[in-house]
């Protein structure tokens, strides 16, 4: 199974879409590419989390990372998530924290 | 009981979950629920890795045991690591839960989420091993 990540850099944002399983073996790779692109100061940082099949903690602690690392003048969007992934991020409280939606609809 | 044993690194967690999901296949546990279990399970079993056989050089080992009993799913991790009892760990609270991630504390989550996942969760120290076992049941959702 594993776990992939690819990142696109828009003038805004940069997207990064997570696939397969986000476990502890995996999330190190996923925060250095966070670190990566928070060096561009994009103003909406958004995970596409669509095809995103396993996550655990490790996965919620990158994303805790990131709006540290980003400061919270940046949005975090999780985009996508449905089923047990989103259940893991409601569970945890990141709803209040995160922009969950569908598709990405920037909200500013 | 059926039972495996991986060597204690980052790179056996697909195949502890792996495990549990084929055991939990067998004992046709609703999906939603299966996937809670492997979640409990590796969120664990990666606390084993991590923290437990922090000072461990190769060769340490976690075994896993499936067993069914009636309706109900055991899954049992064993390890060698020292004593450790999760339900001891501080756990985020409700307050915690609703704070801003920019404020959070990062510890206790993979706990929080494990005790969440499942019907049963029970630690022994048993004869120099951990026991960490963990139960579900068919049949509800």
């Amino acid at each position: 199974m594993g776990f992939d990540i690819s990142v696109t850099q828009g003038s805004d944002e940069a997207t990064v879409k997570l696939s397969g399983e986000l476990d502890a073996a995996a999330a190190p790779k996923l925060k250095e590419t966070v670190e990566k692109v928070a060096g561009a100061k994009p103003k909406r940082l958004v995970f596409d989390v669509s095809a995103l099949e396993f996550m655990a903690s490790a996965g919620l602690r990158v994303l805790i990372f990131a709006k540290q690392k980003m400061g919270a003048g940046v949005s975090l969007y999780v985009i996508g998530s449905k089923g047990p992934v989103l259940n893991t991020l409601t569970m945890s409280g990141f709803h209040h924290s995160v922009i969950l939606q569908d598709t990405y609809k920037p909200l500013e | 009981m059926e039972t495996r044993s991986v060597p204690a690194v980052l790179e056996s967690l697909a195949e502890i979950r792996r495990f549990v999901k084929d055991a939990a296949g067998r004992a046709r546990i609703e999906d939603s629920r299966t996937y809670q279990l492997q979640l409990a399970v590796d969120e664990i079993a990666t606390n084993i890795i991590l923290y437990g056989y922090k000072d461990a050089g190769e060769g340490a080992v976690i075994s896993i045991g499936a067993e069914r009993t009636g309706d109900a799913l055991v899954i049992t991790l064993k390890d060698q690591s020292p004593p450790f009892d999760p339900r001891t760990m501080q756990m985020p609270e409700a307050l915690d839960i609703a704070m801003p991630l920019e404020e959070r504390k990062v510890g206790g989550l993979g706990i929080y989420l494990a005790f969440q996942g499942v019907d049963r969760f029970e630690y022994r120290h048993e004869e120099g091993s951990n026991l960490n076992i963990f139960e579900v049941r068919s049949g509800h959702d």
